[in-house]
């Protein structure tokens, strides 16, 4: 046994310079087995990040009303600031589709659609929506899933981008931005692990929490999400990538009953200048509206 | 006078459709309506699987329901499942901001109910062309830290950074 233990640790150290030879000499496979031994760095990961935000962007674009935009930004930045990850560069938006649903790419982007925004009802809400995809950055469900798909070339790539940082019209650049472009198409049309997903909302609910909002706020969504039907088109993306909200409220209410989280339940819901931000939404939207109006006549 | 009632009367129809309608909800489980939003809160009555409540409003993870019988009380929020309205949300309590947004959208000529919808579907995620201005548009929203704890302290929210994990409860 000990001998073993001895052979494997031989093993482990003769591969540390082997593989850092074979780097130079022989791309690919070597490469990517040494990558799935080198932790992703903060500068590639958000270089990782900016392409993958700008696919979904590609999707869905953000609203035009800054008001709105800045109030996301600053109620994301407050939670993320209760995170192991407060120095993201934290990016916020809420996107132009009616649809229902929320994502998070690497490096610290989170996007929700304006459909999953107009069905909260305060701000502990939106916490507990944007807790959830602060969360998949934290744990960089994402990121490891977008490595796995291009099979680990991306580190290298990103970190190959970095060093020439010649902004996005260099070929380094279009080469990551092609391989992540295309994980990013692929990972998030089909959606995490399961248990991703509700390790993010476990997680979520707790820098809800840590940031002085009511926990329950997330809940309360997914009870929101629970009572649309499941097969109208404003669930289609989120069905087809989540756990159905019925089984996330069953796993999450277990937790938070098990971590007696009923003492946080005063803890606040902030509606007043929430409703004043969705009140500025409708009346921009109708402004928006009138002089399309005109024109048809 | 009578007109004058008619149209107070379809004011607040229209009003109440728009701002908040009733929160209307079904149990999921039988369970005991309680006095208070605390598990040790005396009994009200007992409430079988199924029975339709009106939610008055949530504290922490608990609803303050009124039962068809006329009943007041609490029940855990995992207690019942929303009904769901016309627009296709929930019938939470608060204001239903997906159809003042929509109907604000159609304007007063309201026909066009699907004029400007923005769908986002699976296709469109498989189909995406990146959008390197988009994200370089969000610079301009970034909040600095600063700003962010000015905001929760407005509220005001205090950190609790103490607060543990959650533990991963297997079925």
């Amino acid at each position: 046994m000990k001998r073993l233990a001895a052979i494997a640790a031989g093993l482990l150290i003769a591969g540390v310079p082997f593989a850092v030879a074979a780097d130079i000499s022989l791309p690919g496979i070597f490469n990517s087995l040494k990558q799935a031994f080198t932790p992703t760095s903060q500068d590639d990961e958000i270089a990782i990040g900016r392409d993958a935000a700008a696919t979904l962007l590609g999707a869905s674009k953000p609203i035009a009303d800054p008001a709105v935009q800045q109030y996301v930004n600053k109620v994301g930045l407050w939670i993320a600031l209760q995170s192991d990850r407060p120095d993201l560069p934290w990016h916020f938006a809420v996107v132009d589709s009616d649809d229902i649903d929320a994502f998070a790419a690497p490096g610290g982007f989170v996007f929700l659609t304006r459909g999953l925004l107009l069905r909260l009802h305060n701000e502990a809400e939106l916490a507990g929506v944007l807790g959830h995809e602060i969360s998949h950055v934290i744990l960089k469900h994402h990121l490891k899933a977008l490595q796995k798909a291009a099979r680990m070339d991306l580190v290298s790539q990103a970190a190959k981008v970095g060093m020439a940082s010649k902004g996005y019209d260099s070929d380094l650049d279009q080469e990551l931005m092609d391989k992540v472009s295309n994980a990013t198409r692929n990972l998030y049309s089909k959606g995490l692990d399961k248990d991703d997903e509700l390790a993010a909302d476990r997680m979520g609910v707790v820098l809800a929490a840590r940031a002085g909002y009511d926990p329950y706020g997330l809940l309360a969504v997914l009870q929101t999400l629970e009572a649309v039907d499941p097969h109208s088109s404003k669930m289609q993306l989120l069905m087809a990538t989540h756990p159905a909200p019925a089984d996330r409220i069953t796993a999450l209410s277990e937790s938070m009953a098990a971590a007696n989280f009923d003492r946080f339940g005063k803890l606040a819901e902030v509606d007043g200048r929430f409703n004043t931000m969705m009140k500025g939404l409708v009346e921009n939207a109708k402004k928006a509206k009138a002089p399309a109006a005109v024109t048809k006549k | 006078m009578s007109r004058w009632l008619g149209l107070c009367a379809i004011l607040l129809i229209l009003g109440a459709v728009h701002a908040a309608a009733v929160a209307t909800a079904q149990t999921v489980v039988a369970g005991n309506l309680t006095s208070g939003p605390y598990s040790d809160a005396s009994v009200v009555a007992a409430v079988p699987n199924g029975a339709a409540v009106t939610v008055i409003e949530r504290q922490g993870g608990w609803y303050h329901v009124k039962t068809a019988a006329g009943q007041d009380g609490w029940l855990p929020m995992t207690a019942i499942r929303y009904n769901s309205t016309t627009s296709g949300t929930a019938a939470a309590p608060g204001t239903d901001w997906a159809s003042l947004f929509s109907s604000g959208r159609e304007g007063s000529g309201g026909s066009t109910a699907t004029t400007g919808v923005r769908g986002l579907n699976t296709g469109d995620i498989a189909n995406a062309k990146p959008d390197i201005q988009a994200v370089q548009s969000l610079d301009k929203y970034q909040a600095k830290p600063e700003q962010a704890k000015a905001f929760a302290a407005k509220v005001p929210l205090k950190a609790n950074p103490k607060i543990g994990w959650l533990p991963e409860v297997k079925p």
